[in-house]
């Protein structure tokens, strides 16, 4: 009884990259919607009342994106009216609602995949692909503060020997100048001594292996395994063209069959994945409190 | 397993292969099959030639120096983000192709985009920055002799790579908005675009004159130093 950021994060990468090639993929208003409002409930399950600003800051988003394609795209034949010479169709109007909902929802999707990989989940995926790029990742981030420590210890030293004033602003740069230079220069010397102090013990003469504490449970693998077969359900049913939806000239669209209709329910169910797990656990937990 | 002898054959199609051969492939597959998935067809060209490229790197055998050292400029680069409205980090990373090679400057142009999303946000656009500011870091280190001799000839590629990095992000904007690509959504996005152009041409041209010398001496110091 996981929750969904506790699962093994190359099961969480492979859940958020089915999601967003779907939502790519596909322009059907069904799946479109679908996107838009699980990424929208997944983000409010997970964070509660808190970030309204970013909310807010979507909601404008939405509306500036979906009434741009109306007065830029002039495809379409239901002229709704007409604005200096130049039509307003309801067809580029839904077309704009619906690329709206799509770059929301994607966004909403792409927040909630940016709170859950945080960076040591990151750099763990990226060590299964590549070791190497994975360690650049680590040292760069480890380096941050290292500098940041380093430019306090050398401002100090620099104010120690009367060279670091901030009087006024030029005093100031010049001074803060001197700090850079100082630290860039203690930075790639330090890296040189660090490669020296691997390449002693022996980085790079074996295989590398890699550090991690994430199991893979047998919780991952159903859900890696029912988000491969949903994904290829549905990509299937799409490339197939049963989830056609055509805009222009007018508004055309198949996915009233059968098939069309297992590919939605289908991703439906995808989508609703997250927010079964985050739900259930949220359960648990109360649960489980209340008989403390 | 063929083994191509000739090294410069080798590092030639280590870098035509990802940057050429697929997104020719690519723009094939939009063509002939769907003008409606032009994005998802992008994206996955995007992706892939990065990958290419990675495992190319992957293979190759590194010096550790050089490994870490561009681990120092990334991590400079990711610093640099934080600076408001001027950003160094095309500056800093073609600085870092002319002194280390076009191979380090595309990993710190790629890996600063991927470091810093951490903290700015991840989106599908990640990829596309990836690739923007790997290529201007690939391209540099191409034209490093030319551009170490040429001051002036510097500023203009760092003011061109500010167009550049614009453009193909705005060929990404009106892709999603839009799913297939459209002249005249692209030229308005451009437009709507033209004050973050003018601030990445000012920001890379400024960061070039002040960091060109003092990085370029520090870098080249290091290189002469420790054979890096």
């Amino acid at each position: 009884m996981r929750r969904f950021e506790e699962y093994e994060p190359f099961v969480i990468t492979v859940f958020f990259l089915s999601v967003i090639v779907i939502a790519m993929f596909s322009v059907h208003p069904v799946v479109v919607f679908l996107t838009f409002i699980t990424g929208i409930l997944f983000y409010i399950i997970r964070n509660g009342k808190k970030h309204i600003r970013s909310h807010l800051f979507f909601a404008m988003l939405f509306v500036i994106l979906a009434v741009a394609n109306p007065l830029v795209s002039h495809n379409g034949v239901t002229v709704l009216f007409v604005i200096n010479n130049n039509p307003v169709t309801l067809e580029a109007f839904l077309y704009g609602i619906n690329s709206a909902m799509m770059i929301v929802g994607v966004l909403y999707w792409f927040r909630s995949f940016t709170q859950i990989m945080t960076s040591d989940k990151l750099l763990y995926v990226f060590g299964i692909f590549s070791p190497k790029l994975s360690l650049i990742l680590s040292m760069a981030l480890r380096f941050i503060p290292m500098f940041r420590n380093q430019a306090e210890r050398v401002k100090d030293a620099q104010k120690a020997m009367g060279l670091y004033s901030d009087d006024n602003i030029i005093d100031d740069i010049r001074s803060n100048m001197r700090v850079f230079s100082i630290v860039v220069t203690w930075a790639l010397e330090n890296g040189i001594t660090t490669a020296d102090s691997m390449s002693a013990r022996g980085y790079g003469t074996g295989k590398r292996t890699n550090f991690s504490d994430y199991r893979f449970g047998r919780s991952d693998i159903v859900l890696l395994i029912t988000d491969i077969l949903l994904f290829i359900i549905v990509i299937y049913v799409s490339a197939s063209g049963h989830l056609d939806f055509n805009f222009y000239p007018s508004v055309s669209y198949s996915g009233h069959d059968t098939i069309g209709l297992i590919g939605s329910i289908a991703y439906g169910i995808l989508l609703m994945l997250p927010v079964y797990i985050e739900i259930r656990g949220n359960i648990r937990w109360k649960y489980l409190m209340s008989k403390v | 397993m063929i083994v191509i002898k000739n090294r410069s054959v080798r590092s030639f199609i280590r870098v035509a292969v990802p940057f050429f051969v697929i997104p020719a492939l690519a723009l094939f597959g939009s063509i002939a099959f769907d003008r409606k998935k032009h994005i998802i067809i992008s994206l996955a060209a995007a992706f892939f030639a990065l990958m290419v490229f990675i495992s190319g790197f992957e293979k190759k055998s590194v010096g550790t120096r050089r490994l870490v050292i561009t681990a120092v400029m990334t991590a400079l680069c990711f610093i640099g983000r934080f600076i408001p409205f001027l950003k160094p980090i095309t500056a800093l990373t073609i600085i870092t192709a002319l002194y280390l090679g076009g191979e380090s400057g595309f990993l710190v142009g790629a890996m600063t985009a991927i470091l810093s999303n951490i903290y700015f946000g991840h989106g599908p656009w990640t990829a596309f920055q990836m690739l923007a500011w790997g290529l201007i870091g690939l391209i540099a280190g191409f034209l490093s002799e030319p551009l170490k001799r040429n001051k002036l000839l510097l500023l203009i590629y760092g003011a061109a790579a500010g167009i550049a990095y614009s453009f193909i992000m705005d060929i990404w904007t009106v892709l999603w908005y839009n799913n297939g690509f459209d002249t005249r959504l692209y030229l308005s996005a451009l437009v709507t675009a033209i004050p973050y152009t003018l601030s990445y041409m000012i920001s890379n041209v400024m960061f070039l004159v002040v960091l060109a010398k003092p990085f370029g001496e520090k870098l080249g110091r290091i290189k002469i130093k420790y054979g890096v």
